[in-house]
């Protein structure tokens, strides 16, 4: 048995040294430390690591430029596999290891309550680039976020299918995960108050691919359209799938259709489709200069939330020019933010830290998004933007 | 949609699902025959052997409108891939279950599952974590027969996991090789006296399963599309059915692969619980059907010797 | 070292859960895949009584322990007919059916949104929550070794050997007069119950439970903890936990992150497992098998001289 304890014990030895070289290195000179977390492995590993190219992009453009006053930025990327275990230990080693001054991220919607709770305890400025849901700016006031919430997004979505599109009776398919979900909440809600019936809703599981039951139920069941708000890969499936079992009604959708990947999986099955998404950015000449950078150093395209982490990263860099890398600076100079000029549009954040937008609408022609217009709900009634 | 017509769609939908999850029971279950051994590994050899048939099909069929040539080149890039998952799984065999062939029994399955962790961010770091689409090297438009819609690709699944039950049963059956097996799987030191050399019956044991594993997974992505997880989910699920049809038999595979896709369908569709449950009501009938025959549907009813 | 804390404190919840699993598989020889389940159930007893019904939190371990133990009980009574492989897919299915309960059940999970703002433990006034991180941990590990000293008193006991036997034949212990079922079935308790425990100390210190924390791998990991460590061995699974913890979180402990990108670090974790099982294939600390094979026979043999 003693050779047993010694491998233990140079095992434990290990360990040891490993901490005090850990402890060694944690100081570090530069002051600007931008973090990030998202799922960067696992089962949904596509968002995180498109996320992440984007903040790594915004951070590579700006210390080309020579950084914030001729201080490199450092940009720390970890992984939080889509959980929210892993997620606290990430923020963990940000805090008090790397001592962050912002965090971009998390990604997903559950990681970003675990960590949300730890930044505002800490007063760590934080913004997520996709997590939707409502209550997630309501943690405190260093959370903030460049998405809109699921809340807007789903009113907008009911009525504008009730107002302008006239439909009474629809149904809807979504992933158990909570940015369907809340989608699909926030959509009924708004539906039904408006005087329609949501009356066939099927769910699916989280890593599911085969969802011709659902779809046949929803066949069976007459609907005059299908809301599907899901995420980019699923989606591809369902309209692939509903083609295979002869369902043939309008398909909504939502943000996750903003993905050019969708084209790519779906093709023509994409077409008609109508969905609801932050508003029209491909006019503008900034937006295409990301999304050609994008492309060019990472060889794919960025979806609606890498474009959103591209601008919460330059407005971190924006507020550190301004005010160092002191957090609740930091935190001060994002709120009073003001009409910045992003890629995704004008940047403006309300009182409690969500994104002021509006939602945009567009049809899917000849696998292409036309911009239909841009539209907010003000006193229960669907309002376009012009 | 009449109930009749919507009760048979739902009959083909879970018995193509079904037909899915059979592809990769089949090679599960024969690994498991031969080594008694779970390939916890199998999933992502399949995901890999989906990609290489990716890749081969868009080498070979370049700009080509659907056709004859687009087909041929799917099956080129089949066998292509089929050569080079067959390679990988003796190579993985080789490196990391071999030395382990006398441990304990759960050795080899941890060794396993560093193998799976391998594969599967080997992939995500090579080839990207977006799902890429395999293209379907023929018309895949649904064809309607009295109202049910069922399409080429759901018909070639059934038959090709069909033609694969038959074919591994024959082989396991009737060869010489098939009889090594066997022996091998009875018991390795008697065989080796026998004059089999079992290393070379494990490692086409492991070559052929990983083919199959290929064939099974270029099947799947074609509707399933290409990711680095592909073979995770799909391949715990055909685990499950492999068990429930009988670890170990091959037709069990084959059975139990269609009775999970039935499962799955019917609990959601007929029952009327509801479908967030589908998985729920899909392991509780398959631990009541183990329950009723704990050795699965078809295995065999293993006598213990005191 | 405030993140080495960190590491001790998640190789704490995971110890406990390994020990079960020890208990469970190492003892009792039965392949069990459903810790995840029992470590989800510890975890939303403690969260849904916390906030939804405003209870202590040390009054909810008990209950998070009565459920587990209860859900061990019923998935262990019936499966336990079961063998090998066909047991591992049953209590696979198991853990799969919590989670997907959990998922599900809008009304008392909250589903995928998950629950939030679970209020922190204290003891008389004195709060052990994630930002005092020596505190918490100091908690877990008296919890860890009252869990540790426990079971490893009870392999001790008549139940160990009982399930020992029961392991290595179960026809010749039931004929030698253990009731082979009672064991069995307690080690699925004991085993659910410690995992239960770990569920509700992962909910105090997370803060926020959701579905998503709880799945298929969780177990595997909890294996694996085992079978590295070494099987039949309580302070084996605690040395495997913290050996897996501290693979895990490696590169973040060196401040390595961005050198080692994180794909680039899971497939270093399978190089490992996979080193380390041709290296030790029966664990850090477990005992060599007993094995009439050739090859294994001499260097067992040589072993045996040299200690």
């Amino acid at each position: 048995m003693r050779s047993l304890k010694k491998v233990a014990l140079v095992f434990a030895l290990v360990a040891m040294s490993a901490c005090l070289f850990a402890g060694g290195s944690s100081e570090s000179s530069t002051a600007y430390k931008i973090g990030f977390i998202g799922p960067m492995t696992g089962d949904n590993a596509n968002y995180g690591i498109l996320c992440s190219q984007a903040v790594k992009l915004a951070v590579d453009q700006a210390n080309a430029k020579g950084g914030i006053n001729g201080t490199q930025i450092e940009l720390i990327i970890e992984d939080s596999e889509g959980n929210q275990e892993k997620g606290m230990a990430a923020i963990e080693k940000l805090s008090s290891t790397d001592k962050i001054s912002c965090l971009v991220g998390p990604v997903f919607t559950g990681v970003s309550f675990a960590v949300g709770e730890r930044c505002q305890a800490e007063g760590i400025p934080m913004m997520s680039p996709s997590a939707t849901h409502k209550d997630i700016t309501a943690i405190g006031d260093y959370v903030f976020r460049t998405v809109v919430s699921d809340g807007l997004q789903g009113e907008v979505a009911g009525h504008y299918f009730y107002e302008v599109l006239g439909y009474r009776n629809i149904g809807c398919l979504y992933i158990k995960n909570d940015y369907s979900q809340g989608l699909y909440e926030g959509m009924k809600a708004a539906f039904e108050a408006c005087g329609g019936k949501v009356s066939a809703v099927e769910t699916a599981q989280l890593g599911d691919k085969d969802f011709k039951t659902q779809l046949t139920k929803l066949k069976a069941a007459n609907v005059e359209a299908i809301y599907i708000p899901n995420y980019t890969v699923e989606m591809a499936q369902q309209l692939e799938q509903a083609a295979q079992v002869g369902l043939n009604v309008p398909f909504l959708s939502c943000d996750g259709f903003s993905n050019p990947e969708i084209y790519d999986l779906a093709g023509d099955y994409t077409n008609g489709v109508i969905y609801i998404a932050p508003t029209q950015v491909e006019e503008s000449d900034s937006y295409k200069q990301f999304v050609a950078d994008y492309t060019a150093a990472f060889g794919v395209a960025p979806d609606s939330f890498a474009t959103n982490a591209f601008d919460a990263t330059n407005i971190y860099i924006k507020v550190m020019k301004e005010v160092g890398s002191d957090r609740t600076a930091i935190r001060n100079g994002v709120a009073s933010i003001k009409d910045y000029q992003g890629v995704t549009g004008t940047v403006n954040f309300a009182e409690n830290g969500d994104l002021i937008a509006y939602q945009g609408v567009y049809r899917v022609e000849n696998q292409t998004p036309i911009y239909i217009g841009a539209y907010t709900v003000d006193g229960g009634k669907l309002v376009e933007v012009k | 949609m009449s109930s009749v017509a919507v009760f048979f769609q739902h009959l083909t939908n879970g018995l193509t699902l079904g037909g899915i999850y059979a592809l990769i029971a089949l090679g599960y279950t024969m690994v498991y025959g031969i080594l008694k051994f779970i390939n916890f590994a199998h999933g992502d050899i399949l995901m890999v052997g989906a990609y290489m048939g990716m890749f081969a099909f868009d080498f070979l069929r370049g700009d080509a409108p659907l056709g004859a040539w687009t087909f041929i080149s799917f099956l080129l890039a089949m066998i292509f891939s089929a050569v080079f998952c067959a390679v990988l799984g003796m190579f993985i065999e080789k490196v990391a279950y071999k030395p382990l062939r006398r441990a304990a029994r759960l050795a080899p399955l941890l060794s396993a599952i560093g193998v799976s962790f391998i594969l599967s961010n080997g992939a995500a770091w090579m080839w990207g974590t977006q799902s890429r689409k395999l293209n379907y090297p023929f018309d895949n438009s649904p064809i309607t027969i009295l109202g049910i819609s069922i399409t080429p690709h759901q018909i070639l699944v059934l038959i090709v996991s069909f033609a694969m039950m038959v074919a591994l049963t024959l082989f396991v059956g009737k060869s010489r090789m098939g009889k090594a097996m066997r022996a091998t799987s009875l018991d390795q030191d008697t065989a080796q006296l026998m004059g089999i050399n079992v290393n070379v019956v494990i490692s086409l044991t492991f070559a052929i399963g990983s083919a199959l594993a290929a064939v099974g997974g270029m099947l799947i992505a074609l509707d399933y599309k290409c990711y680095p997880t592909l073979g995770t989910m799909t391949g715990l699920k055909a685990f499950v059915a492999a068990v429930v049809g009988g670890i170990g038999n091959i037709s069990g595979a084959m059975l139990g692969g269609i009775l999970l896709g039935l499962v799955e369908t019917f609990g959601v569709a007929v029952l009327g619980i509801p479908q967030g449950y589908k998985d729920t009501i899909a392991f509780v009938i398959l631990i009541i059907i183990l329950l009723l025959k704990p050795e699965g549907i078809l295995g065999k009813v293993e006598k213990e010797k005191v | 070292m405030s993140f080495f804390q960190i590491i001790l404190i998640y190789t704490c919840i995971y110890a406990l859960m390994a020990i079960g699993q020890n208990l469970i598989t190492g003892y009792g020889g039965m392949l069990s895949l459903c810790q995840a389940g029992f470590f989800a159930l510890g975890s939303y007893a403690t969260a849904i009584l916390t906030t939804t019904y405003g209870w202590n939190f040390w009054l909810t371990l008990p209950v998070a322990v009565l459920i587990s133990a209860i859900c061990g009980f019923a998935i262990g009574m019936p499966t336990l007919r079961l063998k090998g492989d066909y047991l591992a897919i049953a209590t696979l299915g198991f853990g799969e059916i919590v989670r997907n309960v959990i998922n599900n059940w809008d009304s008392l999970t909250k589903g995928p949104m998950g629950i939030q703002k679970i209020p922190q433990a204290a003891i008389l006034g004195f709060k052990f929550n994630p930002y005092k991180k020596t505190a918490f941990l100091i908690m877990l590990v008296v919890v860890l070794a009252i869990c540790y000293f426990l079971f490893r008193r009870l392999a001790r006991s008549r139940m160990g050997r009982a399930l020992a036997a029961v392991r290595e034949d179960e026809i010749a212990a039931a004929s030698m007069g253990i009731n082979t079922t009672k064991y069995k079935v307690s080690a699925f308790i004991l085993g659910a119950s410690v995992a239960g425990i770990a569920g509700s100390f992962q909910a105090v210190y997370i803060l926020s439970v959701t579905p998503g924390t709880y799945t298929f791998m969780v177990s595997i990991m909890v294996l694996c903890m085992v079978v590295l460590g070494g099987m039949g061995n309580f302070l084996a699974c605690i040395l495997g936990a913290f050996i897996i913890q501290f693979i895990s979180y490696f590169p973040q402990l060196t401040g390595l992150t961005n050198v080692i990108p994180a794909q680039a670090k899971q497939i270093i974790f399978g190089l490992i497992l996979v080193v380390m099982m041709i290296w030790r294939p029966q664990g850090i600390m477990g005992r060599e098998k007993f094995d009439y094979s050739g090859e294994k026979r001499k260097k067992g043999a040589k072993d045996a001289t040299r200690n």
